[in-house]
């Protein structure tokens, strides 16, 4: 354990805790306010069928049953935009949920989409068959002699690949690239739907309310993918010109990816972010990795740390020498601008030293409010020694946790100091008023924020970055 | 969720779903005027200057008045009965995928007074009721134009084209 309070040339000037208190309530404001408009863009979608003529359709049995299945479609294409707009990485999302949050809404949304989209089908192949005296068989055969309606049907069958080839049972199955790919289909059935919209459907209506509210929410999420998704990234990644300068293996599967660029410092990254690297060599560019930065970036060089987990990160270790690199992002709030509360607390294990490193290398801290706890196995320990300089210069307490795991159902430290009855308690002082920043293996993490809830840590105050998709 | 997102969604969706059906309401009290406006105007085809939902025009009115001189080209399909100057003209069949279209106007002098469905798309209840819906809209942008270079009516789109192109070929036929 050190604890040097001595200022660094290039010590931050540490951030009081009202100002933190503050910007957390004010990010809290601006969460409440966007779920209330995603809610609520659900309900406009309805409200604007009502006002223009759906709220005379009800009388009949045929027509109620119309009405419902319109709703339902309605609402359906409504979730699918949130959806899509969640998914596009607009920088004020990002912001205020962190991309993960928005991804994990992503996901949940998923399901609930594709139902409403299904009971719209159903709905309305009951509901005109009702009208048109037609058992469901024909009146289907019939929808599919309309304008536009094969496509629409087409669509549907897309929509149900990819909802299935998400659901966490079936995904695990498949290589992420593979899921990916399928996972682009999404816009196809976005696309193919859209035409009936216009013609058998109202919602494109001229000169009605219902126009301007789809129009509006279709640039809204079309719009944000291609700026945010393609456009911004692209011109990034020229702007900066990243190419690979060095290689460095720094334990056993792990890598250190050197790099050059330009004016480095305008990405804006704080440290604890990620990019998301695409390598562009004939075996590597196909793939992109989510990697966090392992150390503040300069103007012209910035460094990040891999482990081998899969395929594309094993031919990671060995890419060339001035290899172009592609970037999107900074994305995450596992940085200093998450922060709510006193102290920090950070607990890392593994490859999850990286985020953790560029977090304290870029954090407003003053000496003693931050306390880190490193744990990994006997023979592992790179980025340690890096993280224990920087401690130093921070005022930081380091401590680390060795060995083999604690046998036991749900501990995360080393059997060693289990015995010695060490905890998230004895080790972080004043636990409650701190921000407990997480980041190593899954389960582990997973471990050790069930056992800080199990001390009353509030949600707002525990930040994990989960890198899985 | 935290409450304060919880009662703003609430509150958000609750207003907006009260706006629209009362504004649905409104516009449905609306519609009703607007049909039967358009079906007592086709009750009264003969004298389509007499149709309460257009405005005759001076022009109109001295062709109504001077029915002592036959009008030059009202031969072909005039109802004549009691005004010479309004005359009928059937407009072409039109095929849409929902079925066949075909309307015709009633013409007093220059001016077209009335616009009449003879034929509507009829496969399946929907699109009947589709073309019930944007049939009146239709008729009411025909004659405020006085032509058929009108919006198609959203939602139901390949009726509109069908009755407007009708309605075009009737406009032809009576050299407007």
């Amino acid at each position: 354990m050190t604890t040097t309070s001595r200022p660094q040339p290039w010590a931050l000037v540490p951030t009081a805790p009202s100002s933190r208190r503050e910007r957390f309530l004010r990010r809290m404001r601006a969460a409440d306010l966007l779920t209330s408009l995603a809610v609520t863009s659900a309900a406009a979608s309805v409200a604007l069928y009502l006002a223009y003529g759906g709220a005379g359709d009800f009388i009949t049995l045929g027509g109620f049953v119309t009405s419902i299945g319109i709703i339902t479609g309605l609402v359906g294409t409504d979730l699918i935009l949130v959806m899509l707009v969640l998914a596009a990485r607009i920088p004020l999302i990002d912001r205020v949920f962190g991309h993960d949050r928005a991804m994990a809404t992503h996901r949940a949304l998923g399901k609930p989409a594709i139902y409403l989209i299904l009971a719209h089908t159903v709905l309305l192949i009951v509901g005109y068959g009702i009208s048109s005296h037609l058992d469901p068989v024909a009146e289907t055969v019939s929808m599919w002699n309309l304008p536009d309606m094969p496509a629409a049907f087409i669509g549907l069958g897309f929509m149900i690949v990819v909802v299935v080839t998400s659901l966490v049972i079936v995904r695990r199955k498949f290589k992420y690239e593979f899921w990916y790919v399928v996972h682009l289909l999404s816009y196809v059935a976005v696309l193919t739907a859209l035409p009936h919209q216009f013609s058998v459907g109202a919602m494109l209506a001229v000169g009605t309310g219902q126009r301007v509210y789809w129009i509006a929410l279709y640039v809204l999420a079309l719009g944000g993918i291609v700026v945010f998704r393609i456009a911004e990234p692209l011109v990034k990644s020229i702007q900066h010109d990243i190419r690979v300068t060095a290689v460095e293996s720094i334990a056993p599967g792990v890598a250190s990816i050197h790099m050059s660029g330009r004016k480095l410092k305008a990405l804006g990254s704080s440290g604890g972010q990620y990019f998301i690297w695409r390598f562009w060599t004939g075996r590597t560019w196909w793939h992109s990795h989510p990697i966090s930065l392992s150390a503040a970036p300069t103007d012209t060089r910035v460094r990040v740390t891999v482990r081998a987990l899969g395929d594309g990160t094993t031919r990671l270790g060995r890419i060339p020498r001035g290899t172009r690199v592609s970037i999107e992002g900074p994305y995450g709030l596992f940085t200093d601008a998450g922060r709510t509360s006193p102290k920090l607390a950070i607990v890392a294990a593994g490859i999850g030293i990286t985020p953790v490193r560029a977090l304290l290398e870029d954090s407003r801290v003053a000496p003693g409010e931050t306390t880190i706890l490193l744990r990994g196995p006997e023979d592992e320990n790179f980025l340690w020694d890096e993280m224990e300089k920087l401690a130093g210069a921070r005022g930081a307490h380091f401590y680390t946790s060795v060995g083999p795991r604690a046998r036991g159902a749900h501990s995360w430290l080393s059997a060693r100091d289990v015995a010695r009855n060490v905890s998230l308690r004895s080790v972080f002082p004043d636990f409650k008023n701190s921000d407990l920043y997480v980041c190593g293996p899954q389960a582990w993490t997973d471990a050790v924020i069930a056992d800080a809830k199990s001390y009353g840590l509030p949600d707002h105050q525990i930040h994990a970055e989960r890198f899985d998709w | 969720m935290r409450v304060r997102a919880v009662l703003g969604s609430i509150l958000g969706s609750v207003t907006v779903l009260v706006i629209g059906w009362q504004a649905g309401a409104a516009a449905a009290h609306n519609a009703a005027e607007l049909s039967t406006a358009s079906s007592s105007g086709a009750a009264t085809t003969p004298t389509g200057a007499a149709t309460p939902g257009s405005t005759p025009t001076p022009a109109a009115t001295s062709a109504a008045t001077s029915t002592a001189s036959p009008s030059p080209s009202a031969g072909s399909s005039s109802t004549g009965s009691s005004s010479t100057a309004s005359r009928t003209i059937v407009g072409a069949t039109e095929e849409t995928p929902f079925g066949p279209m075909q309307a015709e106007i009633i013409v007093a002098g220059t001016r077209i007074t009335n616009v009449k469905l003879l034929q509507e798309t009829d496969m399946g209840g929907r699109s009947a009721e589709i073309s019930n819906y944007a049939a009146p809209i239709l008729r009411q942008e025909v004659l405020k134009a006085q032509s058929a270079n009108v919006d198609t009516v959203g939602g139901a789109t390949y009726s509109s084209q069908g009755y407007l192109a009708s309605v075009q070929s009737a406009i032809d036929k009576a050299h407007l």
